[in-house]
C-alpha cells in the first residue's frame, strides 16, 4: 500500500495550490469580476515567497511579506477595474503576461540568473508529521506530513462555508455582482465590495504561489505555475459559487496532478499523465455546459466595439 | 458607485457610450490623442524600467532603436522575426471581432508548426512551391480544425470558449511534446525535436543573413485578405454583427452558429500558418519551445488593437520594433529583453484605463476647485 499512500500524500500536497487559488477566485466570481489573472498572481506569489524568504532568511516572514504584497496588488487591481473602468478580462490577461515577463525581468535584474533561481539559502516551509496518526495507513498519508498552508487551506474552506451561511459580508459580495443597484440602495458600497474581492483573491493567490515555490520545490522557475491557475479557474466555474463543490473539484484536480508524479514512465508517457488535469477540466466544462439549464457560466468578455 | 456596470450590461475596452462626433476631424484628433497618450505612457514606463537598472534611459533606447531599424539589414531582421506574429495577430483579431475570444492561439501555433514540420520532413523532397503549399495547407487545416472544434462547442453547447481555448493550449503543447520526445524524435539530437524538413520546404532568403524570406509576400497577402474579409466582405459583416450583438444578428437572419464556427476556423487557420512560418522560414524543424509566447503576444496585440485589422498590423509593427530594440538594449546593457513584454502589458492597461484616468483627474480637479470655493 506504500504506492497508494504516496499517491494520496502527493495528491493532498498538489491539491493545496489549486484549492487556495480557487478559494481566492471564488469571491471575484460572486462580484462578477472573475479574475482570470490568477495564474499571474500565483506566479508573483511564488516569486515573492522565494525572494522575500531569501531577503528575511525566514519562511514565515517571507510568506507574510508575500501576502502583504498580494494585498497591495489587490488594492491596485481593484482600483484599476473599479475606478479606472478597465475591463477585468483585459486586465486579467494582461496580468498573466505581465507576470510571466516581470518575474523573468526581476530574476535577471536582481539575481542575474536566467530561468531558475535555486539557492541553498532559500528557506522552505516545514512539514508537520503528526505523531501516531502518521502511522495509520491511509489516513496518515492524507492528514500528516504536510505544510502549514495545506492545513490552512482546509481551515479556509471551513471558514468560507461558514461565511457563506452566516455572514452579511458574503451576501453583500454576491449582491455587488448580482444586483449592484439594490446593494447601493441598501446603503452598501459596490465598489468597495469589488475591491475587497480582489484583495482576497491576490492575498490567497500569493499563498498558493508560495506553497508551490517554498512549500514544494524550494526554488523559483520561469512559468512554474504552468496552467495551474487555469485549472483552479475551471474549478471556480464548475462549482457555481458553492464552496463545497469547489473543494471537491480541487481535490479531483489535485489527485489528477498526483497521477503525473506517481505514474511510471513505462506505463504511460509522462506528457499524457501531465495532461490529465487539463483534460478533466476540459471534459468537465463540456459536461457542465450540456447539463446546466442556462448553458454554463460565461467569463465576462468585453465587446470589441470602440 | 458603479450602477452603470449593470445598466450598460456589457463591458467594453474603452469609452463607447459617448455618441460619436459628426465631424471627421474631431474623430481624428481623438484618435491622435489616444495614440499620444499610449506612446507617452509606454515611453514613461520604458524610461523608469531602464533608469531603475542604472542606465541613461534615452541614449539606451536610441541605441536599441538603432539596432532595430538602423539599417536595411536590421529592418529586415526585425521584420523577419515579426512575420509569424503578424499572421497570428490577424487570426486572433478576426475571432475577437465576432465575439469569440480565441485565447488558444499558442496551442494552435504549436499544432500548425508540428503539422508543417511533419509534412516538410516526411513528404518530399519535391518542387519547392508545391511542398511549401502542402506544409502551409496542412498547418492551416490542423489549426482550423482545432479552433473550429472549440468554436462548435461554443456555438452548439455554449461551452465557454475562453476557458476551453485556455485549456486546449496545455493539452496541445503537451501532446506535441509527447510526439517529439517519443515517436517522432530525431534520434541524432539530445533535445526533443523532429527531424529537419527538406530544403524544398523552406522559404528562400531575400536578403542574405537577415532571415527575411519570400514568406513576407505570403504574409502581406494573408493580412490583406484577412482585412478584406473582416471589413469589406458580407461574411465579415455577419461576423461583426454576431460579435456586437448576437441576438440582433440572429433576429435579422444571420446564422450565428455558422458565424462563430467560421470565424474561429479562420482564426485557427491563420494561427496554424503562423506556426508553419516558424518552421519554414527559420527553424527548419519542430522543437519543444518553438513558439514560446508568440500566441500570447498575439492575444495582447489583438486586444490592444481592439481587433481592428489595420490597427492590429500597426501595433504588430510597433511591437516588432520594440522587441528588436529590447534585444539591442540587452546587448549594450544588462536590461533584460523581457522589458518589451512588460511594456506591452503595461500599455494595454494604460490604454484601457485612459478614459478612467481622465475622469478621475477631472473629478479630483472639481473637488479641489469646490473646496477652494468654500473657503
Amino acid at each position: 500500500m506504500d504506492l497508494f499512500d504516496a499517491f494520496l500524500s502527493s495528491g493532498v500536497r498538489l491539491t493545496t495550490p489549486i484549492l487556495l487559488a480557487a478559494l481566492a477566485c471564488l469571491p471575484t466570481q460572486w462580484t462578477k469580476d472573475l479574475n482570470i489573472g490568477l495564474e499571474g498572481a500565483m506566479l508573483f506569489g511564488a516569486f515573492g515567497g522565494v525572494v522575500f524568504g531569501l531577503m528575511f532568511q525566514s519562511v514565515a516572514l517571507g510568506i507574510a511579506a508575500t501576502v502583504i504584497a498580494g494585498i497591495i496588488s489587490g488594492l491596485i487591481f481593484g482600483y484599476v477595474i473599479t475606478r479606472l473602468n478597465v475591463n477585468v478580462f483585459v486586465a486579467g490577461i494582461a496580468l498573466n503576461i505581465f507576470a510571466a515577463a516581470a518575474t523573468v525581468y526581476l530574476l535577471r535584474s536582481f539575481f542575474g540568473v536566467k530561468g531558475t533561481l535555486s539557492d541553498p539559502g532559500i528557506p522552505s516551509l516545514p512539514v508537520y508529521n503528526i505523531p501516531f496518526i502518521k502511522d495509520i495507513p491511509v489516513i496518515g498519508a492524507i492528514v500528516s506530513g504536510h505544510t502549514i498552508l495545506t492545513y490552512l487551506s482546509w481551515v479556509l474552506v471551513a471558514v468560507m462555508v461558514f461565511a457563506v451561511r452566516r455572514t452579511v459580508l458574503v451576501r453583500r459580495l454576491k449582491a455587488a455582482g448580482e444586483h449592484p443597484a439594490a446593494l447601493a440602495a441598501a446603503g452598501g458600497n459596490v465598489n468597495r465590495m469589488r475591491v475587497w474581492a480582489q484583495v482576497w483573491c491576490f492575498a490567497l493567490c500569493a499563498l498558493a504561489g508560495a506553497q508551490l515555490s517554498v512549500g514544494q520545490l524550494t526554488l523559483f522557475t520561469e512559468g512554474m505555475t504552468n496552467g495551474l491557475g487555469f485549472v483552479a479557474l475551471a474549478a471556480v466555474i464548475f462549482c457555481r459559487g458553492k464552496v463545497k463543490w469547489l473543494a471537491v473539484m480541487s481535490v479531483i484536480f489535485g489527485l489528477a496532478s498526483a497521477v503525473a508524479v506517481q505514474v511510471n514512465d513505462a506505463v504511460v508517457a509522462p506528457q499524457f499523465a501531465q495532461m490529465l488535469p487539463y483534460v478533466i477540466a476540459f471534459i468537465g466544462l463540456i459536461v457542465l455546459a450540456k447539463t446546466s439549464k442556462d448553458g454554463g457560466i460565461r467569463i465576462a468578455t468585453p465587446t470589441m466595439e470602440a | 458607485m458603479t450602477i452603470e456596470k449593470t445598466l450598460s450590461g456589457q463591458h467594453s475596452l474603452g469609452p463607447t457610450a459617448k455618441p460619436r462626433k459628426s465631424s471627421n476631424r474631431s474623430a481624428l484628433a481623438k484618435q491622435l490623442g489616444r495614440v499620444a497618450f499610449i506612446l507617452g505612457a509606454g515611453l514613461l514606463m520604458a524610461v523608469v524600467l531602464i533608469q531603475a537598472q542604472g542606465y541613461q534611459a534615452i541614449p539606451t533606447i536610441l541605441s536599441g532603436l538603432e539596432y532595430a531599424v538602423g539599417s536595411p539589414q536590421s529592418i529586415a531582421r526585425t521584420l523577419a522575426w515579426g512575420l509569424p506574429l503578424f499572421v497570428a495577430t490577424m487570426g486572433v483579431a478576426i475571432a475577437y471581432r465576432s465575439g469569440m475570444f480565441n485565447i488558444g492561439a499558442e496551442g494552435q501555433i504549436y499544432a500548425g508548426a508540428m503539422a508543417a514540420a511533419l509534412v516538410g520532413a516526411y513528404i518530399g523532397p519535391m518542387f519547392t512551391g508545391l511542398h511549401l503549399l502542402l506544409c502551409i495547407a496542412a498547418s492551416a487545416a490542423i489549426g482550423a480544425l482545432v479552433a473550429a472544434g472549440l468554436g462548435w462547442l461554443r456555438a452548439a453547447w455554449n461551452v465557454d470558449e475562453v476557458l476551453s481555448t485556455l485549456l486546449s493550449n496545455y493539452i496541445i503543447i503537451l501532446f506535441c511534446a509527447y510526439l517529439v520526445t517519443a515517436p517522432l524524435r530525431d534520434p541524432s539530437r539530445q533535445s526533443g525535436s523532429t527531424v529537419p524538413v527538406h530544403d524544398t520546404a523552406m522559404f528562400s532568403e531575400i536578403l542574405p543573413k537577415t532571415q527575411l524570406t519570400t514568406a513576407v509576400f505570403l504574409v502581406v497577402v494573408l493580412c490583406a485578405v484577412t482585412w478584406w474579409i473582416s471589413e469589406k466582405s458580407v461574411i465579415g459583416y455577419k461576423w461583426r454583427m454576431t460579435g456586437e450583438s448576437p441576438d440582433f444578428a440572429a433576429a435579422v437572419g444571420i446564422n450565428v452558429r455558422r458565424a462563430r464556427i467560421g470565424s474561429m476556423a479562420l482564426s485557427g487557420a491563420l494561427c496554424g500558418i503562423a506556426g508553419a512560418l516558424l518552421v519554414t522560414t527559420s527553424q527548419g524543424r519542430f522543437w519543444t519551445e518553438i513558439g514560446t509566447s508568440i500566441g500570447w503576444d498575439a492575444v495582447l496585440l489583438a486586444m490592444i488593437a481592439r481587433a481592428r485589422p489595420v490597427s492590429a498590423m500597426i501595433w504588430v509593427a510597433v511591437y516588432c520594433v520594440m522587441r528588436s530594440a529590447a534585444r539591442g538594449i540587452e546587448q549594450v546593457s544588462t536590461v533584460p529583453s523581457e522589458i518589451s513584454l512588460i511594456l506591452i502589458a503595461g500599455i494595454i492597461i494604460a490604454a484601457s484605463a485612459r478614459a478612467g484616468i481622465f475622469a478621475q483627474l477631472a473629478k479630483a480637479r472639481n473637488a479641489y476647485t469646490r473646496s477652494r470655493g468654500k473657503n
